[in-house]
């Protein structure tokens, strides 16, 4: 077919014709790729207390989380000390994070002045590089304090003894279970393996479930089972770092799981995961669960899911006293535009004073000092919340150490799920286990 | 150089920025060590992206696992739209309330629809299983055997509009006459749907088995959102696969390995489809 050309057959030279529209689709497609640039990079002084009269744009990059939006709302308060730093925070779910934080790592022009940090991937960013060293600056920040956070999050910031983040928020598990029906099944806190095993299948009655397990192929079976492991005596590596997962421990805990998961947990409910147990628990359909400690609150809140039953949930140390751990951490990566100004920012949002103020509007703890403190004491969630918190974060462990962190849980994840699903045997399962962590990280 | 081609010459620099860059660095990093922590340029490793991928019983666990998903979305499909086709090509008033209502699941986002089903069968709080056990009945939606089963479910409901779409097409192109002097000859329903329809339908039926099989191969959101592959690999497809190969564990150059695999498995697929349809042309 030949296209009509309405005479404009031309007095210009024939390449003429086709170079116009050629560099105008290359200008239009190059310019849709181009980054928006940085904020102006800025060397790393490493100093520890920053200049009030330091200026610039902290780019913040944070999971969408309620933890989130109480640091937006000290934002204010921190421009009054440092009214120069402008500090800019985007939010997105924590399946999109890590994706985004790996190519703004490798991007030429930096995209984030300061990040949070999930504990499994602290190991592969701090040996890849993307994160700067922070000792310095932690030691040298007046009044900071370092010594007062939570041993087991500071030993997570903690790459072979450089740090490379300051704890944010932790997500440590507790047991956590409605008091009222507790009581009414004449049935006290299970304070071990076994007990938590019998409690869970006592309180269940009728459709209701004793407790809202998460059996959930990869982080979630394996983070809610390392407690069972740790109630069994167990653990996840020994003293060297060498995983321990096929161990007589490790059996007892993964028999006791799938008894429960089998008697006491909702029907069902191999692919469950956080949001099914949590709304499972609040709606009243079971009376248990293990979950991050900060739910506590949000199952009580009375405007929240749990309506009629919101204050009959209480909080307990995992049976047997260890908790599985998470963290978060602030972060700064190497590229960042303006390490000084994220550091000022860093240092003022975990100084012992903000922090409380944090944790009184329903932060996460990461600090000693905030749970005696008394604005956290009378605003926050109650003494006896914070002495439980407080206990739980004294005895609490990752799931991983060093790198290939994700790779591991998902591995050590898939065994678990398989013989919860009955595909594998117990010993099977466990065995394929540690092959797999041995293997990954070798 | 003529005009015509100088008016091709946009689309061809958009098409090469679009796909042939991403297709050729993807080709560029499937023989090469990278990984997505390194700061340093890879190292070349020629083929043993590819020796690694083919010798990886996990990805022919998935590969078969996608396959078998494949096979019973797209056969669900066919057979459903078809059905739902025929109904709408004989009906005769609100054609256009039905057509909008019955293609509706597919501008759905197929994350959302994987939401959507995760909490619809989901036990205690699911209409589905409430309806099952107002008659008595129980089934584990996500359980071992069944898994994979209720992805390629969630498949049939989003999907199959698009089947009704392309028959639905394909039937008010085809012409009347042959249908009809099948029918004056005295040739029964099943007779005529067998020997007439189905025959004058074949490009049709081929074409969307094709673009529904190589879309179905692509399925990914509806395992993100509900098993995440579990339980244990039963529902690992092949992109869930390479997703927690190339994102989660950083080994992009093997999972763009893995990617190329696919890529020669599935144009050998479309080839072949389509030397036969020619052939029966012929």
């Amino acid at each position: 077919m030949t296209i009509p050309t309405f005479g404009r057959d031309s007095a210009r030279p024939k390449p003429a014709r086709w170079l116009p529209a050629f560099l105008a689709t290359m200008v239009l497609v190059m310019s849709g790729c181009a980054g928006t640039g940085g904020s102006g990079e800025q060397e790393s002084s490493g100093v520890g207390d920053v200049p009030t009269d330091t200026s610039g744009t902290v780019r913040v990059l944070m999971e969408n989380v309620p933890d989130t939006d109480i640091v937006k709302s000290l934002v204010g308060e921190f421009n009054k000390k440092y009214p120069d730093i402008k500090v800019d925070i985007e939010t997105m779910t924590f399946d999109q994070m890590r994706d985004r934080l790996v190519s703004s790592f490798q991007a030429s022009e930096p995209a984030y002045d300061l990040i949070v940090v999930d504990n499994p991937w602290m190991d592969d960013f701090a040996a890849a590089g993307f994160l700067e060293p922070l000792d310095e600056r932690i030691a040298s920040t007046t009044d900071y304090r370092p010594d007062d956070f939570f041993p087991s999050l500071t030993a997570i910031t903690d790459v072979d003894g450089t740090k490379y983040g300051v704890p944010f928020y932790n997500y440590a598990l507790g047991y956590i279970y409605n008091a009222r029906d507790l009581a009414a099944a004449g049935l006290s806190v299970p304070t071990d393996l076994d007990s938590l095993v019998q409690t869970s299948q006592r309180l269940k009655s009728g459709d209701r479930a004793g407790i809202a397990m998460q059996p959930q192929r990869g982080y979630k079976i394996f983070e809610e089972w390392a407690n069972w492991l740790f109630a069994a005596g167990g653990s996840i590596y020994d003293q060297d770092g060498n995983p321990t997962l096929n161990t007589e421990q490790a059996a007892r805990a993964l028999n006791a799981y799938i008894e429960t998961y089998r008697t006491a947990a909702p029907p069902n409910s191999l692919a469950w995961g956080f949001d099914e147990a949590f709304r499972s628990v609040s709606s009243g359909k079971a009376a248990s669960m293990i979950s991050y400690n900060w739910n506590l609150p949000a199952l009580n809140d009375p405007s929240g899911a749990s309506g009629e039953r919101a204050g009959q949930f209480a909080l307990a140390p995992i049976p047997g006293g260890k908790s599985a751990l998470g963290l978060w951490s602030w972060a700064i990566p190497t590229n960042s535009a303006a390490p000084d100004a994220a550091w000022a920012f860093i240092a003022w949002i975990t100084s012992p004073d903000i922090d409380a103020e944090r944790v009184a509007k329903g932060g996460a703890v990461i600090r000693q000092s905030s749970l005696t403190n008394q604005k956290v004491l009378d605003e926050g969630f109650g003494a006896e919340y914070y002495k439980t918190v407080g206990e739980i974060l004294k005895d609490a462990e990752p799931l991983t150490q060093g790198q290939g962190g994700e790779e591991m849980i998902q591995a050590v994840g898939t065994e678990l799920n398989d013989a919860a699903a009955g595909n594998k045997s117990v010993e099977d399962a466990l065995r394929d286990a540690q092959a797999a962590v041995e293997r990954i990280q070798k | 150089m003529n005009f015509k081609y100088g008016m091709l010459t946009p689309l061809l620099a958009l098409f090469g920025v679009a796909v042939g860059f991403p297709l050729c660095y993807a080709v560029y990093l499937s023989v090469t060590d990278y990984r997505l922590t390194d700061r340093e340029p890879p190292g070349f490793v020629g083929a043993a992206n590819f020796v690694s991928a083919l010798s990886n019983p996990a990805f022919w666990e998935a590969f078969t696992t996608t396959a078998i998903y494949v096979v019973i979305a797209v056969c669900g499909e066919l057979v459903i739209g078809f059905a739902l086709a025929l109904a709408l090509h004989q009906q005769r008033w609100a054609k256009d309330l039905s057509r909008a209502i019955v293609l509706a699941p597919m501008f759905i986002t197929p994350i959302a629809v994987g939401l959507i089903f995760r909490f619809l069968l989901n036990d205690q709080i699911g209409a589905v299983p409430a309806l099952l056990h107002a008659v008595g009945a129980n089934y584990d939606f996500f359980g071992s055997g069944r898994a994979l089963l209720t992805l390629a479910f969630i498949d049939i409901w989003q999907w199959t509009p698009f089947m009704v779409l392309l028959i639905l097409a394909g039937l008010e192109s085809m012409p009347k006459q042959p249908m009809e002097a099948a029918r004056v000859d005295g040739a029964g329903p099943v007779y005529r749907l067998r020997r007439v329809l189905i025959p004058m339908l074949a490009p049709v039926l081929t074409v969307a088995v094709l673009l529904r099989g190589l879309d179905a191969l692509r399925v990914f959101e509806y395992v993100y959102a509900t098993t995440r592959g579990g339980p244990g690999t039963e529902t690992q497809t092949l992109q869930y696969f390479m997703y927690l190969e190339g994102i989660q564990f950083f080994r992009l150059a093997q999972a763009s390995a893995m990617a190329f695999i696919v890529l020669v498995l599935v144009l050998a697929v479309i080839v072949i489809a389509f030397r036969t349809i020619e052939r029966n042309k012929a």
